[in-house]
Protein backbone atom coordinates (compact mmCIF):
# COMPACT_ATOMS: atom_id res chain seq x y z
CA UNK A 1 0.00 0.00 0.00
CA UNK A 2 1.31 3.15 -0.69
CA UNK A 3 1.87 6.15 1.71
CA UNK A 4 -0.21 8.55 -0.48
CA UNK A 5 -2.99 6.66 -0.60
CA UNK A 6 -2.87 5.63 2.70
CA UNK A 7 -2.67 9.27 3.71
CA UNK A 8 -5.88 9.79 1.19
CA UNK A 9 -8.05 7.06 3.05
CA UNK A 10 -7.36 8.19 6.32
CA UNK A 11 -8.15 11.73 6.40
CA UNK A 12 -10.94 11.31 3.90
CA UNK A 13 -12.58 8.68 6.11
CA UNK A 14 -12.52 10.78 9.13
CA UNK A 15 -14.14 12.93 6.77
CA UNK A 16 -16.26 10.83 5.18
CA UNK A 17 -19.61 12.88 5.30
CA UNK A 18 -17.88 16.12 3.45
CA UNK A 19 -17.58 15.94 -0.56
CA UNK A 20 -14.14 16.20 -1.48
CA UNK A 21 -14.41 16.96 -5.27
CA UNK A 22 -11.57 16.12 -7.59
CA UNK A 23 -10.17 17.26 -11.07
CA UNK A 24 -13.08 15.87 -13.54
CA UNK A 25 -12.06 14.74 -17.23
CA UNK A 26 -9.69 11.58 -18.28
CA UNK A 27 -6.83 10.21 -16.36
CA UNK A 28 -5.04 7.37 -18.28
CA UNK A 29 -3.91 4.38 -15.90
CA UNK A 30 -0.99 2.32 -17.97
CA UNK A 31 -0.61 2.93 -21.17
CA UNK A 32 -4.36 3.00 -23.18
CA UNK A 33 -4.48 2.01 -26.98
CA UNK A 34 -7.75 2.89 -28.78
CA UNK A 35 -9.19 -0.59 -27.96
CA UNK A 36 -8.87 -0.24 -24.25
CA UNK A 37 -11.93 -0.25 -21.77
CA UNK A 38 -12.90 3.14 -20.86
CA UNK A 39 -14.10 3.20 -17.36
CA UNK A 40 -16.11 6.40 -15.81
CA UNK A 41 -16.71 7.25 -12.24
CA UNK A 42 -17.97 10.10 -10.29
CA UNK A 43 -15.31 12.40 -8.94
CA UNK A 44 -15.11 12.03 -4.86
CA UNK A 45 -11.45 11.71 -4.50
CA UNK A 46 -11.79 9.21 -2.39
CA UNK A 47 -13.35 7.66 -5.63
CA UNK A 48 -11.28 8.14 -7.80
CA UNK A 49 -8.50 7.02 -5.99
CA UNK A 50 -10.02 3.55 -4.72
CA UNK A 51 -10.51 3.07 -8.43
CA UNK A 52 -7.50 3.80 -9.54
CA UNK A 53 -5.34 1.96 -7.12
CA UNK A 54 -8.03 -1.36 -8.13
CA UNK A 55 -7.03 -0.62 -11.93
CA UNK A 56 -3.07 -0.17 -10.75
CA UNK A 57 -1.35 -2.54 -13.67
CA UNK A 58 -3.98 -2.28 -16.24
CA UNK A 59 -4.04 0.05 -19.29
CA UNK A 60 -7.76 1.72 -18.93
CA UNK A 61 -8.91 5.43 -19.59
CA UNK A 62 -10.63 6.25 -16.50
CA UNK A 63 -13.39 8.94 -16.73
CA UNK A 64 -14.14 11.33 -14.08
CA UNK A 65 -17.19 13.12 -14.15
CA UNK A 66 -19.10 15.78 -12.40
CA UNK A 67 -20.85 14.57 -9.07
CA UNK A 68 -20.14 17.25 -6.61
CA UNK A 69 -17.43 15.87 -4.75
CA UNK A 70 -19.94 12.93 -3.24
CA UNK A 71 -19.46 9.37 -3.93
CA UNK A 72 -21.78 7.42 -6.96
CA UNK A 73 -24.62 6.33 -4.89
CA UNK A 74 -25.49 9.70 -2.82
CA UNK A 75 -25.18 11.97 -5.89
CA UNK A 76 -26.86 9.79 -8.15
CA UNK A 77 -30.15 8.97 -5.67
CA UNK A 78 -30.32 13.08 -4.76
CA UNK A 79 -30.07 14.20 -8.14
CA UNK A 80 -26.60 15.37 -8.23
CA UNK A 81 -25.06 13.12 -10.61
CA UNK A 82 -27.03 13.47 -13.80
CA UNK A 83 -27.27 11.80 -17.36
CA UNK A 84 -25.60 15.85 -18.62
CA UNK A 85 -22.76 14.91 -16.32
CA UNK A 86 -22.14 11.87 -18.33
CA UNK A 87 -22.82 13.37 -21.84
CA UNK A 88 -20.24 16.04 -20.85
CA UNK A 89 -17.33 14.20 -19.55
CA UNK A 90 -17.83 12.07 -23.13
CA UNK A 91 -17.96 14.74 -25.18
CA UNK A 92 -15.73 17.44 -23.71
CA UNK A 93 -12.76 15.12 -22.28
CA UNK A 94 -11.18 14.40 -25.51
CA UNK A 95 -11.94 10.22 -24.95
CA UNK A 96 -13.58 10.45 -27.94
CA UNK A 97 -10.41 10.96 -30.14
CA UNK A 98 -8.32 8.65 -28.42
CA UNK A 99 -10.73 5.18 -28.31
CA UNK A 100 -12.35 3.80 -31.22
CA UNK A 101 -14.74 1.65 -29.66
CA UNK A 102 -18.20 3.73 -27.89
CA UNK A 103 -18.42 1.26 -25.01
CA UNK A 104 -18.71 2.83 -21.71
CA UNK A 105 -18.53 1.37 -18.46
CA UNK A 106 -20.43 3.09 -15.38
CA UNK A 107 -20.60 2.29 -11.77
CA UNK A 108 -23.74 -0.08 -11.46
CA UNK A 109 -25.00 2.24 -8.17
CA UNK A 110 -25.10 5.49 -10.88
CA UNK A 111 -28.35 3.36 -11.83
CA UNK A 112 -30.58 5.26 -9.42
CA UNK A 113 -30.10 8.41 -11.39
CA UNK A 114 -28.26 7.98 -15.28
CA UNK A 115 -30.21 6.47 -17.92
CA UNK A 116 -28.34 4.17 -21.07
CA UNK A 117 -30.59 4.76 -23.25
CA UNK A 118 -30.51 8.77 -23.10
CA UNK A 119 -26.83 8.54 -22.88
CA UNK A 120 -26.47 6.59 -26.08
CA UNK A 121 -28.98 8.70 -27.89
CA UNK A 122 -27.11 11.90 -27.20
CA UNK A 123 -23.53 10.57 -27.56
CA UNK A 124 -23.96 7.28 -29.21
CA UNK A 125 -21.98 5.60 -26.21
CA UNK A 126 -22.98 1.97 -25.09
CA UNK A 127 -23.56 2.10 -21.00
CA UNK A 128 -22.45 -1.15 -19.73
CA UNK A 129 -23.13 -1.64 -16.02
CA UNK A 130 -20.40 -2.61 -13.97
CA UNK A 131 -19.83 -3.55 -10.57
CA UNK A 132 -20.99 -1.88 -7.25
CA UNK A 133 -17.18 -2.02 -5.93
CA UNK A 134 -14.51 -0.92 -7.66
CA UNK A 135 -12.16 -3.66 -6.45
CA UNK A 136 -14.00 -5.99 -8.69
CA UNK A 137 -13.41 -4.21 -11.84
CA UNK A 138 -10.04 -6.24 -12.63
CA UNK A 139 -12.45 -9.56 -12.73
CA UNK A 140 -15.01 -7.50 -14.54
CA UNK A 141 -13.00 -6.48 -17.42
CA UNK A 142 -11.46 -10.26 -17.59
CA UNK A 143 -14.90 -11.64 -17.25
CA UNK A 144 -15.47 -9.95 -20.26
CA UNK A 145 -18.11 -7.48 -18.75
CA UNK A 146 -19.72 -10.28 -17.32
CA UNK A 147 -21.00 -9.45 -13.60
CA UNK A 148 -21.54 -12.10 -11.40
CA UNK A 149 -24.34 -11.91 -9.29
CA UNK A 150 -21.91 -11.28 -5.65
CA UNK A 151 -20.98 -8.44 -7.99
CA UNK A 152 -23.89 -6.95 -7.96
CA UNK A 153 -24.29 -6.66 -4.20
CA UNK A 154 -24.08 -4.06 -1.58
CA UNK A 155 -22.24 -5.34 0.99
CA UNK A 156 -21.62 -3.76 4.62
CA UNK A 157 -18.55 -5.74 5.66
CA UNK A 158 -16.30 -5.37 8.71
CA UNK A 159 -14.23 -2.72 7.10
CA UNK A 160 -16.90 -0.39 5.89
CA UNK A 161 -18.67 -0.92 9.39
CA UNK A 162 -14.76 0.30 10.80
CA UNK A 163 -14.87 3.48 8.25
CA UNK A 164 -18.69 3.84 9.39
CA UNK A 165 -17.39 4.09 13.06
CA UNK A 166 -14.81 6.78 12.47
CA UNK A 167 -16.63 8.84 10.00
CA UNK A 168 -19.29 8.92 12.59
CA UNK A 169 -16.68 9.28 16.31
CA UNK A 170 -14.33 12.07 14.57
CA UNK A 171 -16.94 14.69 13.57
CA UNK A 172 -18.76 13.84 17.28
CA UNK A 173 -15.72 14.50 18.99
CA UNK A 174 -14.67 17.51 17.27
CA UNK A 175 -18.11 19.12 18.28
CA UNK A 176 -18.29 17.66 21.76
CA UNK A 177 -14.49 18.52 23.17
CA UNK A 178 -15.21 21.89 22.91
CA UNK A 179 -17.86 22.21 24.46
CA UNK A 180 -16.82 19.48 27.35
CA UNK A 181 -13.74 21.26 27.82
CA UNK A 182 -16.18 24.71 28.58
CA UNK A 183 -18.15 22.61 31.04
CA UNK A 184 -16.02 20.05 32.22
CA UNK A 185 -12.46 20.07 30.84
CA UNK A 186 -11.02 17.32 32.56
CA UNK A 187 -13.59 14.87 31.14
CA UNK A 188 -12.22 15.46 27.73
CA UNK A 189 -9.83 12.55 27.31
CA UNK A 190 -12.84 9.60 28.75
CA UNK A 191 -14.81 11.62 26.82
CA UNK A 192 -13.15 10.62 23.56
CA UNK A 193 -12.57 7.46 24.47
CA UNK A 194 -16.17 6.91 25.13
CA UNK A 195 -17.61 8.51 21.73
CA UNK A 196 -14.96 5.87 19.92
CA UNK A 197 -15.66 2.93 22.03
CA UNK A 198 -19.30 3.87 21.50
CA UNK A 199 -19.29 4.56 17.90
CA UNK A 200 -17.08 1.38 17.04
CA UNK A 201 -19.09 -1.11 19.58
CA UNK A 202 -22.50 -0.05 17.53
CA UNK A 203 -21.01 -0.01 14.22
CA UNK A 204 -18.81 -3.43 14.46
CA UNK A 205 -22.17 -5.16 16.16
CA UNK A 206 -24.36 -4.18 13.33
CA UNK A 207 -24.65 -8.11 11.92
CA UNK A 208 -25.83 -9.04 15.98
CA UNK A 209 -28.84 -7.01 15.31
CA UNK A 210 -29.41 -6.14 11.70
CA UNK A 211 -32.18 -8.50 11.55
CA UNK A 212 -33.90 -6.68 14.16
CA UNK A 213 -34.10 -3.58 12.34
CA UNK A 214 -36.94 -2.79 9.52
CA UNK A 215 -37.29 0.35 8.11
CA UNK A 216 -40.89 -0.30 8.08
CA UNK A 217 -41.00 0.19 11.78
CA UNK A 218 -42.65 4.04 12.45
CA UNK A 219 -39.89 5.77 14.68
CA UNK A 220 -40.74 5.57 18.80
CA UNK A 221 -39.65 8.12 21.38
CA UNK A 222 -38.35 10.71 20.47
CA UNK A 223 -38.78 11.80 16.72
CA UNK A 224 -35.30 11.61 15.02
CA UNK A 225 -33.54 8.44 16.79
CA UNK A 226 -33.40 5.11 15.04
CA UNK A 227 -34.42 2.62 18.18
CA UNK A 228 -36.48 0.45 15.90
CA UNK A 229 -38.26 -2.52 17.51
CA UNK A 230 -35.30 -3.91 19.10
CA UNK A 231 -34.42 -0.68 21.16
CA UNK A 232 -31.14 -2.18 20.77
CA UNK A 233 -29.02 1.51 21.55
CA UNK A 234 -30.72 2.10 24.90
CA UNK A 235 -29.76 -1.74 25.62
CA UNK A 236 -26.35 -0.70 24.94
CA UNK A 237 -26.55 2.19 27.03
CA UNK A 238 -27.94 0.20 29.68
CA UNK A 239 -24.55 -1.82 29.63
CA UNK A 240 -22.80 1.02 29.75
CA UNK A 241 -24.50 2.59 32.67
CA UNK A 242 -23.55 -0.84 34.52
CA UNK A 243 -20.09 -1.09 33.34
CA UNK A 244 -20.12 2.58 35.05
CA UNK A 245 -21.78 1.32 38.22
CA UNK A 246 -19.00 -1.71 38.55
CA UNK A 247 -16.42 0.63 37.61
CA UNK A 248 -17.34 2.92 40.68
CA UNK A 249 -17.94 -0.36 42.67
CA UNK A 250 -14.49 -1.78 42.08
CA UNK A 251 -12.31 1.27 43.03
CA UNK A 252 -14.42 1.64 45.84
CA UNK A 253 -15.87 5.16 45.42
CA UNK A 254 -19.09 5.20 44.69
CA UNK A 255 -21.19 8.32 43.91
CA UNK A 256 -23.97 8.63 42.43
CA UNK A 257 -22.85 12.17 40.75
CA UNK A 258 -20.42 10.00 38.61
CA UNK A 259 -23.22 7.68 37.68
CA UNK A 260 -25.27 10.22 36.73
CA UNK A 261 -23.50 12.60 34.65
CA UNK A 262 -21.93 9.88 32.40
CA UNK A 263 -24.67 8.17 32.22
CA UNK A 264 -26.19 11.01 30.73
CA UNK A 265 -23.27 11.82 28.55
CA UNK A 266 -23.37 8.11 27.00
CA UNK A 267 -27.23 8.67 26.15
CA UNK A 268 -25.99 11.59 24.42
CA UNK A 269 -23.61 10.62 22.25
CA UNK A 270 -25.66 7.08 21.69
CA UNK A 271 -28.55 9.34 20.67
CA UNK A 272 -26.47 11.19 18.22
CA UNK A 273 -24.77 7.86 16.86
CA UNK A 274 -28.54 6.57 16.39
CA UNK A 275 -29.42 9.97 14.24
CA UNK A 276 -29.28 8.10 11.29
CA UNK A 277 -27.87 4.47 11.76
CA UNK A 278 -30.02 2.50 8.90
CA UNK A 279 -28.76 5.33 6.38
CA UNK A 280 -25.32 4.91 7.38
CA UNK A 281 -25.96 0.99 6.15
CA UNK A 282 -25.80 0.23 2.62
CA UNK A 283 -28.30 -2.28 3.42
CA UNK A 284 -31.11 -0.33 5.11
CA UNK A 285 -32.88 2.71 4.09
CA UNK A 286 -32.26 6.00 5.83
CA UNK A 287 -34.97 5.93 8.29
CA UNK A 288 -35.17 9.71 8.46
CA UNK A 289 -36.97 9.20 4.61
CA UNK A 290 -40.38 8.30 3.90
CA UNK A 291 -39.11 6.95 1.09
CA UNK A 292 -38.67 3.97 3.34
CA UNK A 293 -42.42 3.19 2.98
CA UNK A 294 -42.14 2.86 -0.74
CA UNK A 295 -42.81 -0.60 -1.80
CA UNK A 296 -41.67 -1.60 -5.68
CA UNK A 297 -44.43 -2.61 -7.77
CA UNK A 298 -44.71 -4.46 -11.25
CA UNK A 299 -47.25 -4.26 -13.33
CA UNK A 300 -46.98 -7.69 -15.08
CA UNK A 301 -48.79 -6.72 -18.50
CA UNK A 302 -45.76 -4.40 -19.23
CA UNK A 303 -42.90 -6.70 -18.70
CA UNK A 304 -41.03 -8.44 -20.91
CA UNK A 305 -38.51 -10.02 -18.83
CA UNK A 306 -35.19 -8.37 -20.35
CA UNK A 307 -34.44 -8.38 -17.10
CA UNK A 308 -32.92 -4.79 -16.46
CA UNK A 309 -33.96 -4.76 -12.90
CA UNK A 310 -31.73 -7.74 -12.12
CA UNK A 311 -28.93 -6.41 -13.26
CA UNK A 312 -28.95 -2.74 -11.26
CA UNK A 313 -30.65 -4.24 -7.72
CA UNK A 314 -27.91 -3.63 -5.49
CA UNK A 315 -29.81 -6.33 -2.95
CA UNK A 316 -31.00 -8.70 -6.04
CA UNK A 317 -34.18 -8.82 -5.18
CA UNK A 318 -35.53 -9.72 -8.73
CA UNK A 319 -35.47 -13.10 -10.32
CA UNK A 320 -35.69 -13.02 -14.22
CA UNK A 321 -37.92 -16.65 -15.57
CA UNK A 322 -36.54 -16.53 -18.95
CA UNK A 323 -38.97 -19.48 -19.93
CA UNK A 324 -41.86 -16.90 -19.34
CA UNK A 325 -40.44 -14.07 -19.69
CA UNK A 326 -41.54 -12.05 -16.42
CA UNK A 327 -39.51 -10.31 -13.46
CA UNK A 328 -40.94 -11.30 -10.07
CA UNK A 329 -39.63 -9.97 -6.95
CA UNK A 330 -38.71 -12.96 -4.28
CA UNK A 331 -36.96 -10.66 -1.84
CA UNK A 332 -38.79 -7.37 -1.78
CA UNK A 333 -38.22 -7.27 1.72
CA UNK A 334 -34.70 -6.31 1.05
CA UNK A 335 -35.38 -3.33 -1.25
CA UNK A 336 -34.15 0.28 -0.41
CA UNK A 337 -35.79 2.28 -2.10
CA UNK A 338 -32.85 3.09 -4.16
CA UNK A 339 -35.01 3.34 -7.20
CA UNK A 340 -32.39 1.79 -10.05
CA UNK A 341 -34.85 -0.71 -11.27
CA UNK A 342 -38.07 1.59 -11.67
CA UNK A 343 -35.72 4.19 -13.65
CA UNK A 344 -34.06 1.27 -15.97
CA UNK A 345 -36.86 -0.25 -16.94
CA UNK A 346 -37.47 -0.23 -20.69
CA UNK A 347 -40.98 -1.03 -20.60
CA UNK A 348 -42.15 1.59 -17.82
CA UNK A 349 -43.30 -1.81 -15.86
CA UNK A 350 -41.79 -0.96 -12.57
CA UNK A 351 -43.02 1.66 -10.73
CA UNK A 352 -43.22 3.35 -6.44
CA UNK A 353 -46.77 2.35 -4.61
CA UNK A 354 -47.07 4.32 -1.53
CA UNK A 355 -48.51 2.40 2.02
CA UNK A 356 -51.68 4.76 1.14
CA UNK A 357 -51.77 3.61 -2.52
CA UNK A 358 -50.28 6.86 -4.44
CA UNK A 359 -48.30 5.53 -7.52
CA UNK A 360 -44.98 7.31 -8.09
CA UNK A 361 -44.54 6.90 -11.95
CA UNK A 362 -41.26 5.73 -13.53
CA UNK A 363 -40.88 9.28 -15.38
CA UNK A 364 -41.29 11.06 -12.04
CA UNK A 365 -38.40 9.81 -10.70
CA UNK A 366 -36.34 9.76 -13.52
CA UNK A 367 -37.16 13.54 -13.46
CA UNK A 368 -36.87 14.45 -9.92
CA UNK A 369 -34.61 11.06 -8.84
CA UNK A 370 -34.65 10.41 -5.18
CA UNK A 371 -35.40 12.95 -3.15
CA UNK A 372 -34.40 15.72 -4.74
CA UNK A 373 -35.82 19.11 -3.12
CA UNK A 374 -38.87 16.97 -1.85
CA UNK A 375 -40.16 17.18 -5.39
CA UNK A 376 -40.51 13.31 -6.02
CA UNK A 377 -43.34 12.76 -3.20
CA UNK A 378 -45.67 15.51 -4.87
CA UNK A 379 -48.58 13.75 -6.00
CA UNK A 380 -49.17 12.32 -9.39
CA UNK A 381 -51.99 10.68 -10.47
CA UNK A 382 -51.59 7.41 -13.00
CA UNK A 383 -52.58 7.89 -16.31
CA UNK B 1 -24.31 30.15 -7.53
CA UNK B 2 -25.35 26.63 -6.27
CA UNK B 3 -26.70 28.06 -3.15
CA UNK B 4 -29.13 29.66 -5.45
CA UNK B 5 -29.62 26.95 -7.50
CA UNK B 6 -30.83 24.44 -5.55
CA UNK B 7 -33.92 26.06 -4.67
CA UNK B 8 -34.44 27.89 -8.02
CA UNK B 9 -37.86 29.50 -6.70
CA UNK B 10 -35.66 31.81 -4.09
CA UNK B 11 -32.88 31.96 -7.28
CA UNK B 12 -33.92 35.71 -8.65
CA UNK B 13 -34.21 37.02 -5.53
CA UNK B 14 -30.63 36.00 -3.91
CA UNK B 15 -28.67 36.88 -7.39
CA UNK B 16 -30.18 40.40 -6.58
CA UNK B 17 -29.24 40.35 -2.75
CA UNK B 18 -25.45 38.71 -3.79
CA UNK B 19 -25.30 41.07 -6.53
CA UNK B 20 -26.69 44.15 -4.93
CA UNK B 21 -28.73 44.80 -7.53
CA UNK B 22 -26.17 45.42 -10.16
CA UNK B 23 -26.67 42.20 -12.34
CA UNK B 24 -29.87 44.20 -14.07
CA UNK B 25 -27.46 46.62 -15.52
CA UNK B 26 -25.26 44.30 -16.31
CA UNK B 27 -27.31 42.16 -18.00
CA UNK B 28 -28.87 45.07 -19.77
CA UNK B 29 -25.81 46.49 -20.88
CA UNK B 30 -24.90 43.27 -22.77
CA UNK B 31 -28.27 42.70 -24.14
CA UNK B 32 -28.20 46.06 -25.74
CA UNK B 33 -25.84 44.17 -28.16
CA UNK B 34 -28.97 42.57 -29.65
CA UNK B 35 -31.23 43.21 -32.39
CA UNK B 36 -34.82 42.58 -33.63
CA UNK B 37 -34.72 39.65 -35.74
CA UNK B 38 -31.71 38.06 -34.06
CA UNK B 39 -31.26 34.16 -33.47
CA UNK B 40 -29.96 34.09 -30.02
CA UNK B 41 -28.84 31.01 -27.87
CA UNK B 42 -28.26 31.52 -23.67
CA UNK B 43 -26.44 29.04 -22.51
CA UNK B 44 -27.00 28.04 -18.98
CA UNK B 45 -30.43 30.37 -18.83
CA UNK B 46 -31.46 29.30 -15.30
CA UNK B 47 -34.24 31.59 -14.87
CA UNK B 48 -34.21 33.38 -17.93
CA UNK B 49 -32.78 36.53 -16.75
CA UNK B 50 -31.03 37.11 -19.91
CA UNK B 51 -33.34 35.25 -22.39
CA UNK B 52 -36.45 37.44 -21.26
CA UNK B 53 -34.11 40.46 -22.00
CA UNK B 54 -33.62 39.31 -25.47
CA UNK B 55 -36.98 38.18 -26.35
CA UNK B 56 -38.44 41.54 -25.53
CA UNK B 57 -36.32 43.19 -27.72
CA UNK B 58 -37.82 40.84 -30.46
CA UNK B 59 -35.20 37.99 -30.97
CA UNK B 60 -35.40 34.64 -31.55
CA UNK B 61 -34.03 32.87 -28.21
CA UNK B 62 -32.81 29.28 -27.45
CA UNK B 63 -31.90 29.03 -23.77
CA UNK B 64 -30.32 26.05 -22.61
CA UNK B 65 -29.99 24.72 -19.07
CA UNK B 66 -29.19 21.20 -17.55
CA UNK B 67 -31.73 22.30 -14.59
CA UNK B 68 -35.44 21.09 -15.19
CA UNK B 69 -36.73 23.17 -11.98
CA UNK B 70 -34.83 26.57 -13.75
CA UNK B 71 -36.28 26.07 -16.53
CA UNK B 72 -39.87 25.63 -15.63
CA UNK B 73 -39.43 28.91 -13.94
CA UNK B 74 -38.12 30.46 -17.18
CA UNK B 75 -41.07 29.09 -19.24
CA UNK B 76 -43.59 30.53 -16.56
CA UNK B 77 -41.82 33.83 -16.69
CA UNK B 78 -41.51 33.50 -20.00
CA UNK B 79 -45.75 32.51 -20.53
CA UNK B 80 -46.39 35.97 -17.82
CA UNK B 81 -44.65 38.36 -20.14
CA UNK B 82 -46.42 36.75 -23.15
CA UNK B 83 -43.00 35.98 -24.84
CA UNK B 84 -43.31 32.28 -25.70
CA UNK B 85 -43.79 32.78 -29.37
CA UNK B 86 -39.88 34.43 -29.27
CA UNK B 87 -38.47 31.81 -26.73
CA UNK B 88 -37.25 28.03 -26.85
CA UNK B 89 -36.38 26.46 -23.79
CA UNK B 90 -34.09 23.41 -23.78
CA UNK B 91 -32.61 21.05 -20.94
CA UNK B 92 -29.80 20.31 -22.47
CA UNK B 93 -25.82 20.77 -21.28
CA UNK B 94 -22.77 22.24 -23.57
CA UNK B 95 -21.88 18.82 -24.16
CA UNK B 96 -24.41 18.86 -26.65
CA UNK B 97 -23.93 21.83 -28.44
CA UNK B 98 -22.65 19.90 -31.03
CA UNK B 99 -26.66 19.25 -32.25
CA UNK B 100 -26.81 22.90 -33.01
CA UNK B 101 -25.83 24.33 -36.83
CA UNK B 102 -22.75 25.75 -37.44
CA UNK B 103 -22.94 29.85 -38.30
CA UNK B 104 -26.75 29.55 -37.38
CA UNK B 105 -26.18 32.23 -34.18
CA UNK B 106 -26.26 36.49 -34.50
CA UNK B 107 -25.59 36.01 -30.38
CA UNK B 108 -24.61 33.87 -28.18
CA UNK B 109 -24.73 34.57 -24.29
CA UNK B 110 -24.04 33.14 -21.21
CA UNK B 111 -24.79 35.14 -17.70
CA UNK B 112 -22.91 33.30 -14.09
CA UNK B 113 -22.81 29.78 -15.86
CA UNK B 114 -18.91 29.30 -17.14
CA UNK B 115 -17.96 29.45 -13.57
CA UNK B 116 -19.85 26.32 -13.34
CA UNK B 117 -18.04 24.42 -15.66
CA UNK B 118 -15.14 22.26 -15.50
CA UNK B 119 -12.18 23.45 -16.98
CA UNK B 120 -12.99 20.84 -20.38
CA UNK B 121 -16.82 22.41 -20.39
CA UNK B 122 -15.10 25.32 -20.72
CA UNK B 123 -12.90 24.99 -23.81
CA UNK B 124 -15.46 23.19 -25.14
CA UNK B 125 -18.42 25.38 -24.64
CA UNK B 126 -16.17 28.31 -26.22
CA UNK B 127 -15.28 26.06 -29.24
CA UNK B 128 -18.37 25.37 -30.26
CA UNK B 129 -19.72 28.85 -29.80
CA UNK B 130 -17.23 30.07 -32.47
CA UNK B 131 -18.28 27.47 -34.69
CA UNK B 132 -22.25 28.04 -34.54
CA UNK B 133 -21.87 32.03 -34.23
CA UNK B 134 -22.02 33.91 -38.19
CA UNK B 135 -18.95 35.55 -38.85
CA UNK B 136 -18.94 38.92 -36.91
CA UNK B 137 -21.59 37.30 -34.26
CA UNK B 138 -21.16 38.41 -30.69
CA UNK B 139 -20.25 36.26 -27.95
CA UNK B 140 -21.39 38.39 -24.53
CA UNK B 141 -20.88 36.69 -21.33
CA UNK B 142 -21.13 38.04 -17.62
CA UNK B 143 -19.48 36.07 -15.18
CA UNK B 144 -17.67 35.38 -12.03
CA UNK B 145 -14.17 35.57 -12.53
CA UNK B 146 -10.37 35.20 -10.21
CA UNK B 147 -9.45 38.89 -9.99
CA UNK B 148 -5.87 39.30 -11.83
CA UNK B 149 -4.26 41.69 -9.11
CA UNK B 150 -3.13 39.40 -6.31
CA UNK B 151 -4.19 42.16 -3.63
CA UNK B 152 -7.72 42.16 -4.54
CA UNK B 153 -7.56 38.05 -5.28
CA UNK B 154 -7.07 38.42 -1.42
CA UNK B 155 -9.82 41.10 -0.22
CA UNK B 156 -12.44 38.75 -2.43
CA UNK B 157 -11.67 35.61 -1.01
CA UNK B 158 -11.77 37.27 2.19
CA UNK B 159 -15.17 38.47 1.44
CA UNK B 160 -16.25 34.83 -0.03
CA UNK B 161 -15.14 32.72 2.38
CA UNK B 162 -18.37 33.18 5.29
CA UNK B 163 -20.62 32.59 1.49
CA UNK B 164 -18.16 29.90 0.40
CA UNK B 165 -18.90 28.39 3.98
CA UNK B 166 -22.87 28.73 3.65
CA UNK B 167 -22.95 27.48 0.63
CA UNK B 168 -20.95 24.39 0.82
CA UNK B 169 -22.86 23.75 4.19
CA UNK B 170 -25.92 24.09 2.77
CA UNK B 171 -25.37 22.74 -0.85
CA UNK B 172 -22.15 20.81 -0.24
CA UNK B 173 -20.68 22.62 -3.37
CA UNK B 174 -18.73 25.64 -4.37
CA UNK B 175 -18.33 27.88 -7.01
CA UNK B 176 -15.48 28.23 -8.66
CA UNK B 177 -14.64 31.49 -10.14
CA UNK B 178 -13.09 31.14 -14.00
CA UNK B 179 -9.49 32.08 -14.39
CA UNK B 180 -7.92 34.27 -17.25
CA UNK B 181 -11.67 34.53 -19.11
CA UNK B 182 -10.23 36.75 -21.75
CA UNK B 183 -7.69 34.82 -23.05
CA UNK B 184 -9.70 31.63 -23.42
CA UNK B 185 -11.99 33.17 -25.61
CA UNK B 186 -8.72 34.43 -27.59
CA UNK B 187 -7.10 31.14 -27.61
CA UNK B 188 -10.95 29.87 -29.10
CA UNK B 189 -10.10 32.21 -31.93
CA UNK B 190 -13.10 34.55 -31.01
CA UNK B 191 -12.13 39.03 -31.05
CA UNK B 192 -12.56 41.01 -28.02
CA UNK B 193 -14.45 43.91 -28.29
CA UNK B 194 -14.74 44.86 -25.02
CA UNK B 195 -13.57 43.37 -21.09
CA UNK B 196 -15.16 45.22 -18.12
CA UNK B 197 -14.19 44.21 -14.75
CA UNK B 198 -15.99 45.49 -11.24
CA UNK B 199 -14.06 47.73 -8.82
CA UNK B 200 -12.91 44.11 -6.96
CA UNK B 201 -11.80 42.55 -10.27
CA UNK B 202 -14.35 39.09 -9.67
CA UNK B 203 -17.14 40.18 -12.00
CA UNK B 204 -16.47 40.43 -15.67
CA UNK B 205 -18.48 41.48 -18.84
CA UNK B 206 -16.84 40.21 -21.56
CA UNK B 207 -18.53 40.80 -25.36
CA UNK B 208 -16.38 39.14 -28.00
CA UNK B 209 -16.92 39.06 -31.93
CA UNK B 210 -16.14 35.87 -34.40
CA UNK B 211 -13.55 37.98 -36.16
CA UNK B 212 -14.43 37.74 -40.42
CA UNK B 213 -11.09 36.11 -41.43
CA UNK B 214 -11.94 32.03 -40.12
CA UNK B 215 -14.38 31.76 -42.73
CA UNK B 216 -14.77 27.99 -43.66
Amino acid sequence: MNLHYLIVYLVETLLRFIPIPCKTGLIKIGNPDSNSPVILTCNYHLTVEKVRRALDGMDVNLLVANSRGINVWCSAAGGLFTNHDVVSVLKTSGIEEIVDHRNVILPQLAATSIEGNIIQKKTGWKVTWGPVYADDLPHFIKNNFKKTVEMRKVKFSLVQRVEMAVAWAFPITVIMIPIMSIFWSSAVFSLTLLIWFLSFSIFVSFPLYADYLSSEDKRIGIAFFDFSRSGFHLILWGIVVLCLVIYSVLIGDFSWRFIFSWGFISLIVVLILSLDLMGSTPVYKSSLTEDRFLKVALDKNKCNGCGFCEQVCPRNCFEVDRNRHIAAMPEAVRCVQCGACIVQCPFNALYFRSPEGEIILPQTIRKFKLNLMGKRLVKVKEN
Amino acid sequence: MKILESSPGRYDMGIRILTLGRLDGVYDRLTAYIIKGQKVLDIGCGSGALTLRAAQKNAKVKGIDINPLMLEIAQNRANEAGLTQNIELCEMGVAELGSEESESYDVVMSGLCFSELSEDELGFTLKEAKRILKIGGFLLIADEVRPKNIFKRIVNWLIKIPLVIITYLIAQTTTNSVRNLPERVEEAGLQIESVRFNKMGNFIELVARRPEETTK
